[in-house]
């Protein structure tokens, strides 16, 4: 059996190629990092200090970022005067509410199209892509009309449906490519096990497990991230952390500490759910389970 | 426990007919093998016992029960597949518990049984392993095992042994037998090897191109196939096929062949009567119903091409005059030499006679 060990060949080609990715990782890592310490730093800085910057290309003098006595006043503004506690709750429900429709209807839709024939099934499933197609702004208009006729908007129910409308042919899409890739054979051996039908789709869900950690992560991700329904949809009762940073850029006032707060608000649990659901999106979980 | 019936059964994809026609009858308790080469419909015909394939055409019918519109889970049975099918997540201990536990058992019975099946597939050492950390033989194994740990009215076995190695292969044959003899449940056993089928099964089925040829013991199958087909797929080394000419001479049948002119004993004539009037028959005859010998006495002659010794016995490759060549299997201190001239005598008492038209044995 394939041992999940790479085989590693020493060349002189190598070699170089080896330090060429080492450099290439450094600039890489300072290219992405260097701009969420500042907003990092910033954050906890009053405004005097996060302003005093050393002159272009005194390098010696660089230590005058990190010269500062830390405050959360900023945060504490934020979450207190600003309102921020109940954004930060709307984001999660909203992201978190339409990751979860999505995941579940989603890999329920993609099992049935993955495994079963029907007539129309090519057209079914172009038409769910092509939901997809056109961009948000088009469609924004004609669903700002449906979901004000609903009494939708400015709710948090009516947030979670529109981000549902966007992710859920995105889950079939992508889950219906991973159900594609586990075999039949052990959803039949499950079900002459004695389990029903849906029971048999649970028992191969483990196997879609990183196609749906994948998802959930997008799905929260564009969610968690979206302004434009957010700024439209909810605007009122269910406005989230994006729109919210916005409203801190005042004409006479931008209020730098706050955006920066808000910045390092938004960005935290994203990278958190990041690491947590990284084992997922590990595949390889079918190796071994079939006869090649 | 229950006795299976297959009536009428038709299995076709599309347009592509996999199984024609199919009747079978398994008593409660038999062992019956399906057998035939790659791609004549055993899997299919299977599948549609434990309900994963829809039944085209015809009924299946477990005891007085019509199984055709029952699930898979309400069928009562346990399945082996030709690909494992082990659930990759799960240790080798989870996925033999796995049936128990969808039919709500104790922990306790589980364990009981799984330990069972584990000692008798010398598996235990493996409970804890997942399906990726193991041998092909070893996975095998564990699908049989979840088969096994069950008390179903019906097993079915898709090539359950084909992938071990020739020694475990050997041993598996006879644990398998063992196991359903004990324990009693009606099996029905696909395979392609014709060892594992004679070995083990009470009564075969042989299908090409989804077409049963015969259905019958063992012995019947190896010493009356009813065609051509069976009677060269079966048996190993394969069967010789000769043509020749029958004619009649002062009331006696002679089989007759550029290199030979043997009677047909009497009771064999009564039935070859109908063949006299075609255009030759073609004879058959197993390897070790042949009798070499170096010297020019034997009823056909011919030369020896090639001998390969095989320690317990020797196979001679035989030209026999007019373009025939023969195998016969013989004696391990046989000491014939390439181009040896040879002679061989049949045993006519156990020689075959097929038309040449139909491949259909005249008895
Ligand atoms: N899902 C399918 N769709 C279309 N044709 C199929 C399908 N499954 C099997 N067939 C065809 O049906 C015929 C019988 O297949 P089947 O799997 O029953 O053969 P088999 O006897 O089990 O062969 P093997 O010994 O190789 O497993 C073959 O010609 C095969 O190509
Ligand atoms: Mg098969």
């Amino acid at each position: 059996m394939a041992s999940r060990d790479v085989v590693v060949y020493k060349t002189p080609l190598s070699r170089i190629w080896n330090i060429f990715t080492v450099v290439f990782i450094a600039f890489y890592l300072l290219w992405t990092l260097l701009p969420l310490m500042i907003m990092f730093f910033s954050s906890f800085k009053d405004l005097l200090a996060a302003f005093q910057l050393p002159p272009v290309g005194a390098f010696s003098k660089i230590g005058l970022f990190f010269d500062f006595t830390p405050t959360t006043k900023h945060y504490y503004n934020l979450f207190v005067n600003l309102g921020f506690t109940t954004y930060f709750f709307n984001s999660i429900v909203a992201a978190g509410g339409s990751a979860i429709i999505s995941v579940v209807l989603g890999s329920m839709c993609a099992y049935a199209l993955s495994r079963y024939d029907f007539r129309g099934k090519p057209d079914l499933f172009f038409w769910i892509i092509s939901t997809r197609m056109a961009p948000v702004v088009a469609v924004l208009v004609p669903l700002y009309a449906i979901f004000r006729g609903a009494d939708l908007i400015g709710t948090k129910a009516g947030l979670i449906l529109a981000f549902t409308t966007f992710n859920l042919p995105f889950a079939i899409w992508i889950l219906k490519g991973f159900f594609d890739n586990v075999p039949y054979a052990i959803e039949e051996a499950s079900m002459v096990d004695g389990s029903t039908r849906f029971q048999a789709f649970r028992a191969i869900l483990p196997l879609v497990a990183p196609g749906i950690g994948a998802f959930v992560i997008l799905c929260i991700l564009f969610a968690w991230n979206d302004f434009l329904f957010s700024s439209i949809i909810g605007s009122g009762g269910a406005k989230t952390l994006p729109p919210a940073t916005v409203e801190l850029v005042q004409p006479q006032n931008i209020q730098w500490g706050s955006i920066m707060a808000a910045g390092v608000v938004t960005t935290l649990p994203m990278m958190f759910l990041g690491l947590l659901i990284r084992r997922y999106l590990v595949t390889g979980l079918t190796m071994g389970a079939v006869r090649e | 426990m229950a006795s299976v019936t297959i009536t009428n059964v038709w299995k076709y994809y599309g347009k592509t007919v996999a199984v024609k026609d199919l009747n079978i009858t398994c008593n409660d308790g038999e062992f019956v093998s399906v057998l035939g080469p790659s791609g004549c419909g055993k899997s299919s015909t299977l599948r549609m016992l434990a309900g994963l394939e829809h039944i085209s055409a015809g009924d299946i019918h477990f005891g007085d029960t019509r199984v055709n519109d029952l699930e898979p889970k309400d069928r009562d049975i346990a399945m082996v597949f030709e690909n494992y099918a082990l659930y990759p997540h799960k240790t080798v201990y989870e996925n033999m518990a796995n049936p128990l536990r969808l039919r709500n058992e104790s922990e306790e019975t589980i364990k009981k049984r799984i330990a069972f099946a584990a000692e008798m597939l010398e598996i235990e050492h493996l409970l804890q392993r997942k399906p990726m950390e193991l041998s092909g033989g070893q996975k095998q194994r564990t699908a049989i095992g979840r088969a096994i740990v069950r008390e179903p009215k019906l097993f079915l076995f898709d090539e359950p042994i084909a992938h071990l190695d020739a020694k475990l292969r050997a041993r598996m044959r006879g644990e398998l037998k063992i196991m359903q003899r004990r324990l009693g449940t009606t099996m029905i056993y696909v395979t392609h090897d014709q060892l594992e089928a004679m070995s083990m099964a009470d009564r075969i089925a042989v299908m090409n191109n989804g077409v049963l040829q015969q259905f019958g013991t063992p012995q019947e199958i190896y010493n009356h196939p009813v065609n051509e087909w069976v009677a060269g797929f079966v048996g190993e080394p394969p069967m010789n096929f000769i043509d020749c000419d029958l004619i009649e001479e002062g009331g006696s049948f002679y089989a007759v062949h550029s290199a030979f002119k043997v009677a047909v004993p009497s009771d064999q004539a009564v039935k070859l009567r109908g063949a006299l009037k075609s255009s030759g028959v073609r004879m058959g005859i197993r390897p070790d119903q042949l009798a070499i010998s170096l010297g020019q006495d034997g009823a056909a002659k011919g030369s020896i091409k090639i001998t390969e010794p095989l320690g317990g016995d020797t196979l001679v490759d035989v030209d026999l005059k007019g373009a025939n060549h023969v195998l016969v299997k013989t004696d391990a201190d046989f000491r014939g030499q390439m181009n040896d001239p040879c002679s061989l005598n049949f045993d006519t008492s156990r020689w075959h006679f097929f038309s040449k038209e139909t491949g259909v044995a005249y008895f």
